[in-house]
C-alpha cells in the first residue's frame, strides 16, 4: 500500500511503502483477537448506562476550544524503587507484571559495545550482537533453535551498539520456562556456527555496497564525521577487510568478555507473578560458567569540525541539508532550558519556528526541523536539517540561519513557552504507557547510571520544566546557538545548489563565514575517500 | 532501501518432531475486542473500545476515500487534501476571517491567470521550446508579474494568519503523535489526548469537518511536491518502483501514485478540493474511532453534540466500478538502478475479505521469515539470494501478492526469479504438510496479541480495517486465517500463480555506481 503521511515526525514517520516491497507489514497478520481483561469487562457493563448524553448536549459548544473547561488529571509516574531487584548475582532487574495479554517479555541490557572492538575488527560486535540469537547454542543448532523459537511464535532477538548490547525475549507466558532456559543457553552458550558466521559476512559486504546509493545515508555517516571526528571512535565504520578478518575466536573471545551478570541489567513485564519472574531471573544468572570483564569507560574525546560548508555532489534533485553546532550532556544543568528551546525553535513540529518559515509560509521542504539531544556519554550537536529541492537549499539555509538568530537575539513570548512547557507536561504519562516501557525505561536509567545520579528525575521532570523562564530559553540560545562556529553539511547536485533561486539570490557560501569544502564520496568497501 | 529481512536460518530438519508439541495450538477462542459501534443521525459512525491502561485516548477518523477516488489531471488531490485539513477554519488560524475570505478569493482569481500561463508553458513544452515548466528561468514575463501579486497578497495574509494554530492548540493541550495518512483506499487523522481532553479532540475534529478553510493552499502543494522528491524521486528505487506499479496495474486506479503524477501535483486547484471535499467529506462516508480511557456513554454524547451538527451529504460518494482488467500476458520491466540486484514479481490475487484473501497470507507465511521456504530454498540452499520475501496485499478494490529478494553477488537476477517460481510450483503440486501450517498459523494468532499492547495500536488496527472495508476484520480474521486448510492454500496457489497473471521487474546495478570507482591508491 502506498501511504503518503502529513508529518516527518521521527516517531511518527512512516516509510513510504510500495505494494511491490511492504517491508513494513512483512509477515505481519492483519487481525486481531484479545484476551479478556476487566477494563473490556466493564466496558460493555458500563455502556448501558445512557441517561449523561441529555445532560451533555445541554450545554452550548463554546466558539473557542480554550473556552473548554477539563475535569482535573492527577498523574503520579511509577516510582522506580517498586520495581527494582538485585539480583544475588550481580544485576539490577526491574520487573512490572502486565496480566493484560499473555504475553512476556525480557530484555538484557548489556555493558559492552563497539567502542571495545580492536582496531582492524570492526564490525566485530555488530556480528557477535546479531549471530548471539541466530547462530545456534551448544544444544541446539542454528537451525533448531529457528524452527522451535518460529513454532512457539517467540522472538528472540540480540544486538550490541556502539555502547550497549541487549537480548530480547517475547513470548507467550506459557512458553516461559522454556524460553529462558533458551535465553540462559544464549547468554552463556553461543555456538556462531561456522556457515551462519559466514552467511552473515556475505550479506554485510553485499549491503556495504549500498552505501552511497542513498543520499539520505551519506547525510549520516558525514553528519557524524564532521560532529565528532574521522578519529573518534563511533567513526571506525567497517570494511570490507576488517569484516573479512574476523573469525568465530574472535566472536567467541567477544562474548566472554562481556556477556557475564556483572554487566547485566534487566527489564522484564508481562503475564507473570513478580515474585515467581524473580525467581526465575535468579536462576538464569545463577553460576556463571565463565568470568567476564569490567568494561573501561567510554572514550569522549570528539572533535568537531571547523566552521563552514561542506558539500557532497550526489545526483538527486533534492539537497539534504544539516546545519551543525557543538552541543552538550543531558546531565547539564542547562539540559532542560535547551529542550525547551529546541522545541520552540524547530524541535516541536507544526508549533516550531523552523517549520512555520521553511514549510509552511515557504513551502520550501517537507521536512524542516531542529534537534538538540543531550548526549548520554559525552556531547552530541544541535542540528537543523531539511530536504529541498537543489535550487531553494541555499534560500531555506538562510532562513534556518534567521531563526537560529532571532532566538538568540530576543526572548520567546510567553505563549510560546507555555504551549512548550504544558506540552511536554501534559504528554509526560506517556512515558510509562505499557509496563514494557515502565521497566525499560527505568532499566535504561539504571544502565546509563541516571538512576544512581538523579533518582527523583522523574519525580522531578514536570517541576523542572514548569520552572523554565523566557529567560532561561534566551540564555541557553545565545550562549550554544552561536553562528561562528557553525557547520552546514549539503549532500546533493552541487551545481544547481550553488546556482540558487532566482527569486531569491542567496549565495550559500557567504551564510558562514568558514570555506567552502568539497567533501568526496567514500568508497563503500574501505571508507577511504574516493578521487573525485 | 529497506531491508526487508535480517539473516534468516533453517536448513529443514524436522527437527522437532521428537516433541510433544506437534499439533500445539494457541487456544483461538479468544475473546474479542470489545469495540462498540453506534450510528450518528447524519450517518457517521462511531467506534469506542474502553481500556483504562494509561490517561490516554487515541482519538482517529478515517474517510473512505484515497488516491484511487482521483482521476488522472489530479492525481495527488486526496493526499495534498490530507496536508489542508490541518489549515485551520474561521475561527482557528485566523484573526479576521472574512479578510482572511477575501484574500483568498483574489488569490484565486490571479491563479487562474497562472493556470492560462502554465498552460501555455505546457504547450512550449510539447513543442520542446522548454526542457523543464519547473524551472524558474522557464516562466513567462506575465507568469511572474502575477506571482509578485500573488505574494503581495500572501505577505497581507500571514498579517492575519494564526500559524498552525491547529497544531498548537493540540500541542499545547498534551496531544501527541499527531499525524495523518492518505493511501489509495482511506485518509486516516489520528493523535493521542490526555484522557481529560477528550471534549477537545470534540471540538477540534469537528470544527475541521465541518468547514475546514483551505488557506496556505499553495505553498502546501509545494511542500508535497518536496514530499514526493524525499520519497520518490531522490531515493534509488522510488521512481522504478512507481513505474512498476504503473505498469502492473491496468484499469484499476491504483495504477498512479498515491503522492500524485509530477505533472499533476502543481496543476491541482483549490476548486477542485472543495469539490472533492463536498463529495468525499461527508459524514456518511467518514468513521470516527476512540480507543483508550474514556466511558462510552458520555464519548458518544459528546460525539452526538459536536458531530451531529455537520449535516448529511446530499448524496453519496459514487462507487469505483472500474474493475482491474484479466491481464492476459506477462510483463516484465528491466531497470538499471543505485541498488544491489534484486527482483520483485507481483501477482494479481483479491482484495480485503475475498474468501481466498487468508489462504493466500497464509501461503505468503510460509515462504516469508527465517524458517519460511524462500529463506530456506534460496539463501540457504542454493544460496542465489542474501535475502527473499513474499506478501499478500489485499486492498480495498483489488489484491495482489508479491514475491522478491536481493540476488547474491556472482547470481543472477533470473536465478532469484526461478527459484521463486520452483517453490510455488512446489505449493502447488504439494501440501503443506500440517506442523508447517501450524507454526504459521501460531505466529499470526501470538502477532494477533502482540499489536494489542496499547491504546494507539488498537486505534491504527480498527482505522486500516474499517478503510479497507470493516473493521468487523479486527475479530473475524483471525478465525478465517486458522481455518485454512492445507487444500486451500494449493488450490490458491494454482489458482494466482500463472505466468500471464503476473509482472516481474528486474533490477540490475547501474553501472558506475558503487564499487566500480576505486579510489587512486587502490587501484591495481
Amino acid at each position: 500500500m502506498n501511504v503518503e503521511v502529513r508529518s516527518p515526525k521521527p516517531e511518527i514517520r512512516k516509510k513510504a511503502e510500495t505494494r511491490g516491497r511492504a517491508a513494513a507489514t512483512f509477515g505481519i497478520p492483519r487481525s486481531g483477537l484479545l484476551r479478556p481483561s476487566a477494563a473490556f469487562v466493564a466496558a460493555t457493563i458500563l455502556f448501558s448506562s445512557l441517561g449523561l448524553n441529555t445532560v451533555i448536549a445541554q450545554a452550548a459548544i463554546p466558539d473557542r476550544p480554550e473556552k473548554l473547561s477539563y475535569p482535573p488529571l492527577t498523574y503520579e509516574p511509577p516510582a522506580p524503587d517498586k520495581a527494582r531487584v538485585t539480583l544475588k548475582n550481580g544485576p539490577i532487574a526491574y520487573v512490572v507484571a502486565d496480566r493484560e495479554l499473555p504475553l512476556v517479555n525480557i530484555v538484557i541490557y548489556v555493558h559492552t559495545g563497539s567502542y571495545l572492538q580492536p582496531a582492524g575488527k570492526e564490525g566485530l560486535a555488530d556480528l557477535t550482537g546479531y549471530l548471539l540469537a541466530r547462530g545456534g547454542t551448544k544444544s541446539k543448532t542454528a537451525e533448531a533453535l529457528e524452527e522451535r523459537l518460529a513454532f512457539l511464535a517467540a522472538q528472540l532477538n540480540s544486538g550490541i551498539g556502539e555502547n550497549q548490547g541487549s537480548v530480547g525475549l517475547n513470548l507467550l507466558a506459557k512458553d516461559l520456562d522454556e524460553g529462558l532456559a533458551i535465553l540462559r543457553e544464549v547468554l552463556t552458550a553461543p555456538r556462531f556456527q561456522d556457515d551462519k558466521i559466514t552467511l552473515r559476512k556475505q550479506q554485510i559486504l553485499q549491503a556495504m555496497k549500498e552505501r552511497n546509493d542513498e543520499s539520505a545515508a551519506i547525510e549520516g555517516r558525514e553528519d557524524g564525521f564532521l560532529a565528532f571526528g574521522e578519529d573518534f571512535w563511533a567513526n571506525h565504520y567497517s570494511t570490507a577487510a576488517s569484516v573479512d578478518s574476523i573469525t568465530r575466536t574472535d566472536l567467541e573471545q567477544f562474548h566472554h568478555q562481556w556477556f557475564h551478570p556483572g554487566n547485566f541489567i534487566v527489564a522484564a513485564s508481562g503475564d507473570f507473578d513478580r515474585d515467581q519472574m524473580v525467581q526465575k531471573l535468579e536462576a538464569l544468572f545463577a553460576d556463571w560458567p565463565f568470568k567476564g570483564e569490567t568494561p573501561s569507560a567510554i572514550p569522549t574525546n570528539t572533535t568537531f569540525a571547523a566552521t563552514g560548508v561542506y558539500m557532497v555532489n550526489k545526483d538527486v534533485n533534492q539537497g539534504r541539508v544539516a546545519m551543525m553546532l557543538p552541543g552538550i550532556l543531558r546531565e547539564d544543568p542547562d539540559y532542560f532550558p535547551v529542550v525547551i528551546m529546541n522545541d520552540i525553535l524547530g524541535g516541536g513540529g507544526f508549533t516550531s519556528r523552523i517549520m512555520n518559515r521553511v514549510r509552511s509560509d515557504e513551502g520550501l521542504a517537507y521536512d524542516a526541523h531542529s534537534s538538540f539531544s543531550g548526549g548520554v556519554y559525552y556531547p552530541l550537536t544541535f542540528s537543523a536539517g531539511f530536504q529541498s529541492k537543489s535550487r531553494t537549499v541555499a534560500y531555506a539555509v538562510s532562513i534556518v540561519l534567521e531563526e537560529m538568530k532571532k532566538i538568540a537575539a530576543a526572548p520567546v513570548t510567553a505563549s510560546e513557552l507555555a504551549v512548550s512547557k504544558h506540552g511536554f507536561i501534559d504528554r509526560f504519562p506517556r512515558t510509562f504507557a505499557t509496563k514494557a516501557q515502565v521497566a525499560n525505561t527505568f532499566a535504561q536509567d539504571e544502565f546509563t547510571g541516571r538512576y544512581a545520579r538523579q533518582p527523583d528525575y522523574w519525580k522531578t521532570y514536570r517541576s523542572r520544566l514548569e520552572a523554565i523562564t523566557q529567560d532561561d530559553v534566551l540564555r541557553v540560545a545565545k550562549k550554544y546557538l552561536t553562528p561562528d562556529k557553525l557547520v552546514i553539511l549539503a549532500v546533493g547536485q552541487k551545481d544547481q545548489i550553488l546556482l540558487g533561486y532566482p527569486d531569491h539570490p542567496v549565495k550559500l557560501a557567504e551564510l558562514v563565514q568558514g570555506p567552502l569544502k568539497d567533501v568526496p564520496l567514500r568508497d563503500p568497501l574501505t571508507m577511504k575517500p574516493l578521487s573525485q | 532501501m529497506a531491508k526487508r529481512t535480517g539473516t534468516h536460518i533453517g536448513d529443514g530438519k524436522r527437527w522437532f518432531a521428537v516433541g510433544l508439541l506437534f499439533l500445539w495450538a494457541l487456544p483461538l477462542q479468544a475473546q474479542k475486542v470489545p469495540v462498540v459501534e453506534k450510528h450518528l443521525a447524519n450517518g457517521m459512525r462511531l467506534l469506542l473500545v474502553e481500556r483504562h491502561d494509561e490517561p490516554t485516548v487515541a482519538g482517529g477518523w478515517v474517510a473512505h476515500v484515497g488516491s484511487s477516488n482521483e482521476r488522472l489531471g489530479m492525481t495527488g488531490i486526496a493526499h495534498l487534501f490530507e496536508h489542508m485539513m490541518f489549515k485551520g477554519t474561521p475561527t482557528i488560524g485566523t484573526t479576521n476571517y472574512q479578510r482572511d475570505l477575501e484574500i483568498i478569493a483574489a488569490q484565486e482569481r490571479i491563479r487562474d491567470e497562472i493556470r492560462q500561463e502554465e498552460r501555455k508553458m505546457r504547450a512550449q513544452y510539447r513543442h520542446g521550446e522548454i526542457e523543464d515548466m519547473l524551472k524558474p528561468e522557464n516562466r513567462t514575463p506575465r507568469y511572474r508579474e502575477l506571482e509578485k501579486e500573488f505574494n503581495k497578497l500572501i505577505t497581507e495574509q500571514r498579517d492575519i494568519l494564526v500559524k498552525n494554530e491547529f497544531d498548537r492548540i493540540y500541542n499545547g493541550a498534551g496531544g501527541s503523535s499527531m499525524n495523518a495518512f492518505t493511501s489509495e483506499d482511506m485518509t486516516a487523522y489520528f493523535i493521542n489526548v490526555p484522557a481529560n481532553k477528550l471534549e477537545l479532540w470534540m471540538w477540534m475534529e469537528s470544527d475541521r469537518i465541518l468547514h475546514p478553510v483551505f488557506r496556505e493552499f499553495y505553498a502546501e502543494r509545494d511542500v508535497v511536491f518536496e514530499e514526493r522528491r524525499m520519497r520518490t524521486d531522490s531515493t534509488p528505487l522510488g521512481k522504478f518502483q512507481e513505474e512498476f506499479n504503473a505498469l502492473f496495474w491496468e484499469s484499476s486506479p491504483y495504477a498512479w501514485p498515491t503522492v500524485g503524477w509530477p505533472s499533476d501535483i502543481p496543476a491541482i486547484s483549490k476548486a477542485q478540493a472543495d469539490e472533492f471535499y463536498s463529495i468525499y467529506y461527508s459524514p456518511q462516508n467518514i468513521t470516527l474511532i476512540l480507543v483508550g480511557d474514556l466511558e462510552p456513554a458520555k464519548a458518544e454524547g459528546l460525539a452526538q453534540k459536536y458531530f451531529e451538527r455537520i449535516p448529511r451529504g446530499p448524496k453519496d460518494p459514487p462507487d469505483i466500478v472500474t474493475l482491474e482488467v484479466k491481464q492476459m500476458a506477462e510483463k516484465r520491466m528491466n531497470a538499471e538502478a543505485e541498488a544491489n540486484p534484486q527482483v520483485d514479481i507481483v501477482w494479481h490475487t483479491v482484495p480485503f475479505r475475498h474468501r481466498d484473501s487468508y489462504a493466500l497470507e497464509i501461503l505468503a507465511e510460509v515462504l516469508s521469515t527465517r524458517t519460511g521456504r524462500l529463506y530456506k530454498g534460496l539463501v540457504l540452499g542454493s544460496g542465489v539470494a542474501t535475502e527473499a520475501y513474499a506478501d499478500q496485499s489485499s486492498m480495498k478494490w483489488e489484491g495482489s501478492f508479491s514475491a522478491g529478494g536481493e540476488v547474491k553477488e556472482g547470481h543472477k537476477p533470473e536465478e532469484v526469479e526461478l527459484g521463486i517460481y520452483d517453490n510455488i510450483e512446489k505449493l502447488k503440486k504439494e501440501e503443506v504438510p500440517p506442523e508447517e501450517l501450524q507454526k504459521v498459523k501460531n505466529n499470526f494468532a501470538a502477532g494477533e496479541y502482540r499489536r494489542l499492547s496499547s491504546n494507539f495500536p488498537i486505534l491504527m488496527h480498527l482505522v486500516r480495517n474499517d478503510g479497507e472495508g470493516d473493521w468487523r476484520e479486527i475479530n473475524e480474521a483471525g478465525p478465517k486465517i486458522q481455518a485454512v486448510t492445507a487444500t486451500d492454500v494449493q488450490r490458491v496457489a494454482n489458482k494466482y500463480f500463472t505466468k500471464e497473471n503476473r509482472a516481474v521487474a528486474v533490477y540490475t546495478r547501474k553501472p558506475g555506481t558503487s564499487t566500480k570507482t576505486q579510489p587512486a591508491e587502490e587501484k591495481q
